[in-house]
C-alpha cells in the first residue's frame, strides 16, 4: 500500500512507533517504515543491540540518534534478539535509504504469536486513518 | 509540574538527577549547575576517539556519558542548566523534533529576550544572538520519558573546551578554537553585567510556567537521590564510559547546527591528501589543504585553499575544476573529484 510517498508492504506488520515486523517462521524482522525514517530525518548513529537479550513487547532495546535527538526503539513481539544489522554501526544511513531491506534492524523470535494480534496489517482500515493522522500531526 | 531547584550540585548530580527522574516516571523541571568541570559526551559518541582522556585525567576532569544525543562539551559552573522530564504521552512532546524543540526552548528564548538580548530559535535545537550560538540542548528517550537538557550560557571556557578534546593535529585544534569563538556567544560578552545566577532561574521558571503551566518548588525526593546514586555506579563506570560506538572516518567537532570543523583524509591514485575546514551554513569558511601530493605550480595548493573560501560544500568540485583550468594546475593522480571529496560536509 502506498500512502502519500510513503510505501507499507502488504505483507508486513506495523506498530504505532512506525517500526515494521516481517514473519519468517518462528521470528520476526523488525525495521523502521519509509515514513519512520522520514520522520526521524538523517539517522547519524544506530546503537546495535545486544544478541541473546530477551525483550517484551514495547520494550525499549535499541537507539537511533538524529537532530540531536536520542530515540528509543521498541520491540514489535515479545522474545529473543536473535540477530543485530551489523551494518548500521559503519552505515547507520541504511535505514534512510531502504527501511524495508538493508536498513533492517534486529530479528526476535515470537515468542507468543498471538501479540501479533495487537499489530496493525495496510488491510486493517485503522491503519490508514492512523498513517494520515501522523502525517498531520508531523507536517508529513 | 514539580519544580526542583537544586543550586549549585555535584557533577555526578547535576547529569544523574534527569537520568533518575525518568526511571521512577516521574516528570518535573530541574534547574541546577555544576559544582566542579567535568566533559560530558553525547551517547553516540566513543570517548576515547573524541575526547583526550589523558588530557582529561591529568587536569582531574571527569568524563561521563550521558543518555542524550548530541557531541562533547565541557561543563561548569559557569552555566545554568534546565532539566525537563516528561511523560513520553504528555502533549507537549507530540509531533515533530524540530516542534518539539521549538516548544520547549520558547521560555529560554524568552529568558534571552528578557535580558534585552535580541534571541531566536534556530532549528534544529539551537538559540542565536547576533548569528551566535548562546545555549546548548539535546533530547532524548530516557525509559518513558522525553527529556530536553540544556544550558544557559554565562561563561564559557573556550581554552579549556579546545584542550579536553582528541584532535589530530594542532591545526585542527585552532580551528576548532577559532570557530568556537567566533559561533558561540555567552551572557558574559553580550551583556554588560550578567544577573546573578537566582536572578537567571527566576527568570527561567517564569518563562518555564507559561508553557508548562504552575511550577510547584519541591525538595528533591529521596527516591530520586537513591535512584541516582544507584545510577551513579553504573554510569561512572569505564565499562560504560568507554562502550563500543561507531568510529567515524571523519573527524569532526560541531559547534552548532550551522557551524562545524571537520578534518578529512582521502587516499587518492597520486597520494594521500587531507583537509581541515570549517563549514558554515553549507559554505566552507575556512579551508587547509595538505598531503603527500605532487601539486604545480607550488603555491597552488594555498591558493586553491583560499580561493574555495565561500563556496557551497555541494559546489566544491565545479569550484576546484574551474581552479585547476584558470592555473593551469598540474596534480597527478589527484584530481578535483578527489580534492571534493575531502570537502563534502
Amino acid at each position: 500500500m502506498k500512502i502519500g510517498p510513503y510505501d507499507f508492504p502488504d505483507d508486513l506488520y506495523y506498530d504505532r512507533e512506525h517500526n515494521w515486523a516481517r514473519v519468517d517462521g518462528e521470528a520476526v524482522t523488525q525495521g523502521l517504515t519509509s515514513f519512520g525514517q522520514a520522520i526521524a530525518g538523517e539517522i547519524l548513529y544506530a546503537e546495535e543491540p545486544r544478541v541473546g537479550r530477551e525483550v517484551k513487547q514495547g520494550e525499549a532495546f535499541m537507539a537511533l540518534e538524529s537532530g540531536k535527538w536520542v530515540g528509543r526503539v521498541r520491540a514489535m513481539v515479545s522474545g529473543r534478539i536473535v540477530a543485530a544489522n551489523g551494518r548500521l554501526e559503519a552505515d547507520s544511513a541504511l535505514i534512510n535509504k531502504d527501511p524495508y531491506g538493508a536498513g533492517w534492524l534486529a530479528r526476535i523470535t515470537l515468542a507468543n504469536p498471538e501479540e501479533l494480534k495487537q499489530l496493525l496489517r495496510p488491510s486493517d482500515p485503522a491503519f490508514a486513518a492512523f498513517i494520515a493522522a501522523e502525517r498531520s500531526k508531523y507536517g508529513k | 509540574m514539580d519544580l526542583y531547584r537544586l543550586g549549585s550540585v555535584s557533577w555526578q548530580e547535576s547529569q544523574l538527577i534527569y537520568h533518575a527522574l525518568p526511571r521512577l516516571g516521574l516528570e518535573g523541571l530541574v534547574l541546577l549547575r555544576p559544582a566542579s568541570p567535568y566533559v560530558c559526551i553525547g551517547y553516540h559518541q566513543d570517548a576515547a576517539e573524541d575526547v583526550d582522556l589523558a588530557a582529561c585525567r591529568a587536569g582531574g576532569i571527569p568524563v561521563f556519558r550521558r543518555e542524550v544525543g548530541g557531541g562533547a562539551v565541557y561543563l561548569d559552573g559557569g552555566q545554568v542548566f534546565y532539566q525537563l522530564v516528561l511523560s513520553r504521552a504528555n502533549p507537549l512532546v507530540q509531533g515533530s523534533k524540530e516542534s518539539i524543540y521549538r516548544r520547549l526552548l520558547a521560555p529560554v528564548v524568552a529568558v534571552y529576550r528578557s535580558l534585552g538580548l535580541d534571541a531566536t530559535y534556530r532549528p534544529v535545537n539551537d538559540i542565536m544572538v547576533g548569528g551566535r550560538k548562546i545555549s546548548g540542548n539535546g533530547a532524548g528517550e530516557i525509559a518513558e520519558s522525553v527529556v530536553l537538557v540544556g544550558n544557559l550560557i554565562v561563561d564559557f571556557d573556550y581554552d579549556a573546551m579546545v584542550r579536553v578534546l582528541r584532535v589530530p593535529d594542532e591545526k585542527f585544534r585552532d580551528k576548532v578554537h577559532k570557530s568556537l569563538r567566533e559561533n558561540l556567544t555567552t551572557l558574559r560578552r553580550e551583556l554588560p553585567t550578567v544577573p546573578p545566577y537566582e536572578g537567571l532561574e527566576s527568570r527561567l521558571v517564569h518563562h518555564f510556567a507559561e508553557v508548562l503551566g504552575p511550577l510547584t518548588p519541591r525538595p528533591l525526593p529521596e527516591a530520586v537521590r537513591r535512584e541516582a546514586e544507584r545510577l551513579a555506579v553504573e554510569r561512572t563506570s569505564d565499562d560504560w564510559l568507554l562502550r563500543r560506538s561507531r568510529r567515524s572516518p571523519v573527524q569532526r567537532v560541531r559547534i552548532s547546527a550551522s557551524a562545524q570543523v571537520i578534518r578529512r583524509v582521502h587516499k587518492a591514485p597520486g597520494g594521500l591528501i587531507r583537509a581541515t575546514y570549517e563549514v558554515r551554513d553549507g559554505r566552507l569558511a575556512s579551508v587547509d589543504l595538505s598531503g603527500d601530493l605532487f601539486f604545480y605550480p607550488p603555491d597552488g595548493l594555498d591558493a586553491l585553499a583560499a580561493a574555495l573560501v565561500g563556496t557551497p560544500c555541494a559546489q566544491a568540485e565545479a569550484a576546484i575544476a574551474a581552479f585547476y583550468a584558470r592555473h593551469g594546475i598540474e596534480s597527478p593522480g589527484v584530481t578535483p573529484a578527489d580534492l571534493a571529496a575531502l570537502l563534502a560536509g
